[in-house]
C-alpha cells in the first residue's frame, strides 16, 4: 500500500521534470554559474600584481617624483596624508602600464598604508633623501628593515629599487656611499631587533624571518629580491622650469613592467 | 590681511596657492598643521597656532581636499570662516570634472586658475565684515533732545503745549496704576510728580485737585483700616489660650486606629486569593538551588538593533525622501552627514570610555573622526556603523604608532661608540612600579651584553635603596661575572637617604663614565689620553639607570626637584612610568609632569618625557584604554610594557593587538 501511495507522486514528479518550466530554471542556473566563473577569472586577472609603490621617509620627495613621472611638470607639495595612485605608461611605444602608488611617509601612516598595498606590489621604489641621509640613516634603515622582513614581501619578492633623490644639491651623498652605510646599519639592526622584548601577543617584533645570511655581514645580494641603487633628482638641476633627472628610474620601470 | 591661502589634495599635491602681502612660504606652517593636528587626531577644533600665525582649515572628505588659510595671530578676522566655506563651495563646483576622474591624473594635469574668483570672494567677505561694524554713538546733534526748544523745557503750571498731549495721556494711564504705590508720600507727591515729569508732562489744576481728593479719601480709608487692625491683636493678646491641635491632646489610645480585634488572631484577616504558581514562577526549578545570571551571547545583533532604531523613525518621517536615501545608501552614492554619524559616534565614545580611555580624549577622538568622515561618500553595501568603526580603528592605530624610533639597544650601541654611558631616568607617581620595571629593564640589557649601573636617587622612601640592592644581588646571581668575561654586569650606586637626588645622579653618571668596576667597551682602545689620575683602561658602564622617588603631580616642590634633576643631568631618555589601571588621571599626570619639566628648564628646547612605560598590564583584561590616553596626550611612544613581577615580564607594544582589544565588543 505504501508503494501504491508513492507511485502517483512519482508519476507527477516525472511529468514535472519533462515540463518546460524546469528547463528554463536549469538554463538560468547555468547562466548564473557561468557569470560567476567569468567574474572570478576577471578578478583574478585584475588583482595580479601590477602596482609599483613609492615608499620612503617624510620629505624624501616621493610626491614630487610621482608628479614628475606622470605629468612631467613640477608641482609644489605638502606632507601627504593619504595615498595617490595613477596609471603610468612605461614608454612611448609600448602600451604596458603600471599603477604608480605614492604612499605617505609620515611615521603614523606609513605602516598602515604599506599593509594595504603590499600584496599588490610588483615592484617597490624606496626613495631616500641623499642630502639628509647622514642625519637620518638610522630611521631610513629602520623603515627599510621593516619592509624587508615583512612576510608578504618576502613571499612575493618584488623588485626593489633604492632611489637616491635630491642629487641636484651639491651635498648629496652618492648611491655607493648610501649602499655601504645602509648595509652596515641593517647589519646592526638585525641584532638589536631580534633582541627586542617580545610583543604583547607573543609574536617577535623583529619578524620571524632572518634578514640575509646568518654569520656573514649583511649584503643586499643576500636578499631574495633584486635590489638596485640609482641616483635621481625629482626637482631637476635646471630648477623648477627644467626637466627632472629621472632617466635611470624610468629605465628601471621599463624593465620591471 | 591674509598671509596665505592654500588648497591641496590629501595626497600632497598643491592645487592652488595665494601668497599674501608679506607672507613667508606657506609650506612650513602647513606641514606643522598637518603633523600636529590632522595626523594626531586633534582635528576637533578647526584652528591652529604656529609661531606668529593662526591657521584655519577645512577638509573636503568627498574629493579629498584640504583648504588652509593663514593670517597673523594678533589680528582677529571675522570673515575667515565664511571665506573658507565660500571658497570651498566655489572651487569644488568649478573643478568638479577634474576631481571625479579616477586616480590622481585629474589633479596632476588640471590647471587650477582660481585667482580671480578668489580675489572676488575675498573682497565680498571683507565688505560683509565691514558692514557689520559696531554702531557708533550718536552725537548730540543727532539726538532728539537737541531738537526740542529751550522754551518747552521750562516748567509752567497750566500750560498745555500741543505736543505733550499724547504723552500725557499715556503717562496718565500709567500714573493711575502706580497711584496706590505712591500713596504714603502724598504731601510731596504733587511736587514730585511735577518735578519728575519735568519737561515731559504737566497736569492741569483741575486734574491735580481731583487727584488730591482721591488720594485724601484713599488715605483715610487706609488709615481707618490701620487703626482697626491692631484691635483684634490686642483682644487676642489678653487671653492667651493654649493652642489645641486636632489630635495632640488625645493619648495613644485615641491614635490607635488598628482594629483591636485583629492583631494576633488569625481568623480576622480576610482570606486572599493565593495562587502558588504565580508566586513561585518557574515550575521546573530545583528547590533550594541558586541559578546563575543569564545574559545574551549575541552582542552583534543587539548593536545592529540599537543602531537601526534611531534610523527607523527618520525613515518614517522622511517618507519618500527616506526611502530614496536608503536606496542611495545601498547603491553607494550617499554622503555621510553629521546627523547620520552622531548616534554611532555616541555609542563609540561610550564604548571607549568603558574601556578605560580618558573621557576628554574619547570626546576629542570622536570629534576628529567625525570631521574626517563628514561628506565622505560611502562605498556599496557599507553601513554607517561599519564606516565609522573602520575610521576609528585607523585613527587608534595611527595614534599608537611611534612618532620616532623606538630602539633602545641601537641607541645604547651609539653611546657606547662615543665612549659615554646611556642615561635613562624613570619618573612617575607613587606606586606605579618604577623600581620593579627598572630591574626588569636592567635584566634585559644584561642579557644583551651591556653593563648597567643603577643610581638610587630615591632618597625618600624607606627601603628604596635596600630594594635596589636586593635586585642587584639577584641579577648578579643570575648573570655572574664569570659568564661575562670577569666583569660585574650590574652595580648599585647609592648614597643613603636624605641627600639631594640631582647631586647623586650627577655623581653616578660620572662614575658610570670613568668609574672602577665593569669593563666598558670590550676591545675598544681609548682614542684620547686620559689624565693620570684615572686608570688607563676605560672602565665605565654602558647604561646608567636612574631611579627617582614617586611624586604626585600636584606637589610643586617635588616637581621642581625632578625638573632640576633632569635639566642638570640631561639624560638620554626620560621615561614616564604609568600604570595601565589609571583612568582619567593619566591625562592630568602627564600634562602636569610635562609642564613642570618645561617650566623649570633653562634650555631653548626643554627636555620633556621621551617615552612611556606602561606597567601592570596583566591586571587589566581588555580595558587597555590607558595606552591610548597616554600616547594621545604626549604623542610619545610606549617603549616598554610591564606584564608581571618577574624579570621576564617585559614586552614591547603591539599596536594592532591593543586596538583589536579596544574595539572588541
Amino acid at each position: 500500500s505504501m508503494a501504491g501511495g508513492l507511485e502517483p507522486h512519482l508519476e507527477a514528479l516525472r511529468r514535472e521534470l519533462h515540463g518546460p518550466a524546469v528547463l528554463s530554471v536549469l538554463v538560468a542556473l547555468i547562466a548564473v554559474a557561468v557569470t560567476f566563473l567569468i567574474w572570478r577569472f576577471v578578478q583574478g586577472r585584475r588583482s595580479s600584481r601590477k602596482a609599483v609603490l613609492l615608499l620612503g621617509l617624510c620629505d624624501a620627495g616621493k610626491t614630487l617624483l610621482f608628479a614628475r613621472l606622470l605629468s612631467g611638470r613640477y608641482r609644489d607639495t605638502q606632507t601627504s596624508i593619504t595615498d595617490s595612485s595613477a596609471l603610468y605608461r612605461v614608454s612611448q611605444d609600448k602600451s604596458t602600464t603600471v599603477t604608480l602608488i605614492d604612499l605617505p611617509g609620515h611615521e603614523s601612516l606609513r605602516l598602515q598604508f604599506l599593509e594595504r598595498f603590499k600584496a599588490a606590489a610588483r615592484a617597490m621604489v624606496f626613495v631616500v633623501d641623499s642630502v639628509a641621509f647622514q642625519r637620518e640613516v638610522k630611521d631610513v634603515a629602520e623603515l627599510l628593515f621593516q619592509v624587508l622582513v615583512d612576510s608578504t614581501v618576502l613571499r612575493n619578492a618584488p623588485a626593489l629599487l633604492i632611489a637616491c633623490n635630491k642629487q641636484d644639491v651639491t651635498m648629496a651623498k652618492s648611491a655607493k656611499l648610501i649602499q655601504q652605510q645602509l648595509e652596515k646599519e641593517l647589519n646592526t639592526l638585525r641584532v638589536t631587533r631580534s633582541a627586542a622584548p617580545t610583543s604583547l601577543d607573543g609574536s617577535a617584533t623583529g619578524g620571524p624571518a632572518q634578514l640575509g645570511k646568518k654569520g656573514k655581514d649583511f649584503d643586499f645580494s643576500q636578499l631574495p629580491m633584486k635590489v638596485e641603487f640609482v641616483e635621481c633628482s625629482a626637482r631637476g638641476s635646471k630648477g623648477e622650469e627644467g626637466e627632472a633627472d629621472l632617466e635611470a628610474l624610468q629605465k628601471w620601470l621599463m624593465k620591471v613592467a | 590681511m591674509l598671509d596665505f591661502f592654500t588648497i591641496f589634495s590629501k595626497g600632497g599635491l598643491v592645487l592652488w596657492c595665494f601668497q599674501g602681502v608679506r607672507g613667508p612660504a606657506a609650506t612650513a606652517p602647513v606641514n606643522a598643521l598637518i603633523r600636529s593636528v590632522l595626523l594626531q587626531e586633534r582635528g576637533g577644533n578647526n584652528s591652529f597656532t604656529h609661531e606668529a600665525l593662526t591657521l584655519k582649515y577645512k577638509l573636503d572628505n568627498q574629493f579629498e581636499l584640504v583648504f588652509v588659510v593663514g593670517f597673523q595671530k594678533i589680528l582677529t578676522l571675522t570673515y575667515v570662516d565664511k571665506l573658507i566655506d565660500d571658497v570651498h563651495k566655489e572651487f569644488r563646483d568649478k573643478y568638479r570634472n577634474e576631481f571625479q576622474q579616477k586616480g590622481a591624473l585629474g589633479l596632476l594635469n588640471g590647471t587650477f586658475d582660481f585667482k580671480d574668483d578668489f580675489m572676488r570672494l575675498l573682497r565680498d567677505a571683507e565688505e560683509s565684515s565691514k558692514v557689520r561694524a559696531p554702531t557708533v554713538m550718536k552725537t548730540f546733534e543727532q539726538s532728539l533732545k537737541s531738537q526740542k526748544t529751550v522754551k518747552c523745557m521750562i516748567e509752567t503750571r497750566g500750560e498745555k503745549p500741543k505736543e505733550k498731549v499724547k504723552n500725557k495721556k499715556n503717562k496718565g494711564s500709567k500714573k493711575d496704576g502706580t497711584e496706590a504705590v505712591a500713596a504714603p508720600s502724598k504731601a510731596s507727591a504733587g511736587d514730585k510728580q511735577l518735578s519728575a515729569a519735568g519737561d515731559k508732562e504737566e497736569l492741569t489744576k483741575d486734574e491735580i485737585l481731583q487727584k488730591n481728593r482721591e488720594e485724601f479719601f484713599r488715605r483715610h480709608m487706609k488709615a481707618g483700616e490701620k487703626s482697626r487692625s491692631p484691635k483684634p491683636d490686642a483682644q487676642k493678646e489678653k487671653g492667651k489660650k493654649p493652642r489645641v491641635w486636632d489630635l495632640g491632646n488625645s493619648n495613644a489610645k485615641v491614635l490607635d486606629y488598628s482594629n483591636s480585634a485583629t492583631n494576633g488572631s488569625a481568623e480576622a484577616c480576610p482570606v486572599e486569593e493565593f495562587d502558588p504558581d504565580m508566586a513561585l514562577g518557574d515550575k521546573n526549578r530545583e528547590p533550594g538551588r541558586l541559578y546563575d545570571l543569564e545574559y545574551e551571547s549575541d552582542d552583534e545583533a543587539e548593536e545592529e538593533k540599537v543602531v537601526q532604531n534611531p534610523s527607523k523613525p527618520s525613515v518614517k518621517k522622511g517618507g519618500l525622501g527616506g526611502m530614496f536615501g536608503m536606496l542611495k545608501g545601498l547603491v553607494g552614492s550617499k554622503s555621510l552627514t553629521r546627523e547620520d554619524m552622531d548616534p554611532v559616534l555616541e555609542k563609540m565614545k561610550d564604548h571607549l570610555i568603558a574601556k578605560n580611555v580618558a573621557a576628554e580624549i574619547a570626546v576629542q577622538l570622536c570629534e576628529s573622526v567625525a570631521k574626517k568622515l563628514e561628506g565622505k561618500v560611502m562605498g556599496t553595501f557599507t553601513t554607517v556603523t561599519s564606516t565609522v568603526k573602520q575610521a576609528l580603528q585607523e585613527a587608534l592605530v595611527q595614534i599608537l604608532q611611534p612618532q620616532r624610533r623606538v630602539d633602545v639597544l641601537r641607541d645604547v650601541m651609539d653611546a657606547q661608540r662615543h665612549r659615554r654611558p646611556y642615561v635613562v631616568t624613570f619618573c612617575g607617581v607613587n606606586g606605579v612600579g618604577k623600581s620593579t620595571n627598572l630591574a626588569k629593564i636592567s635584566f634585559w640589557l644584561i642579557e644583551n651584553g651591556f653593563s648597567v649601573l643603577i643610581a638610587a636617587c630615591d632618597t625618600f622612601r624607606a627601603g628604596a635603596v635596600e630594594q635596589l640592592r636586593t635586585h642587584t644581588r639577584r641579577l648578579n646571581a643570575l648573570h655572574p661575572p664569570e659568564s661575562h668575561g670577569g666583569r660585574t654586569m650590574v652595580q648599585l650606586y647609592e648614597k643613603g637617604y636624605g641627600k639631594d637626588a640631582a647631586g647623586i645622579a650627577m655623581e653616578a653618571i660620572s662614575y658610570g663614565r670613568h668609574g672602577t668596576g665593569a669593563g666598558g667597551c670590550p676591545g675598544a682602545a681609548p682614542s684620547f689620553t686620559l689624565p693620570p689620575v684615572l686608570p688607563a683602561r676605560n672602565q665605565g658602564f654602558d647604561v646608567v639607570l636612574v631611579d627617582t622617588a614617586g611624586r604626585m603631580q600636584d606637589n610643586a616642590p617635588l616637581m621642581t626637584a625632578l625638573a632640576k634633576l633632569i635639566a642638570v643631568n640631561a639624560p638620554d631618555l626620560v621615561l614616564f612610568v604609568g600604570e595601565a589601571l589609571v583612568g582619567n588621571e593619566a591625562v592630568d599626570q602627564l600634562v602636569k609632569f610635562n609642564k613642570a619639566l618645561a617650566d623649570h628648564s633653562m634650555a631653548q628646547t626643554p627636555r620633556l618625557i621621551d617615552g612611556i612605560v606602561l606597567t601592570k598590564f596583566d591586571t587589566i583584561d581588555d580595558k587597555v584604554g590607558a595606552a591610548i590616553s597616554m600616547t594621545y596626550i604626549t604623542s610619545k611612544p610606549i617603549v616598554f610594557v610591564g606584564t608581571g613581577q618577574t624579570y621576564c615580564d617585559l614586552r614591547s607594544l603591539n599596536a594592532k593587538a591593543v586596538v583589536a582589544a579596544l574595539m572588541k565588543a
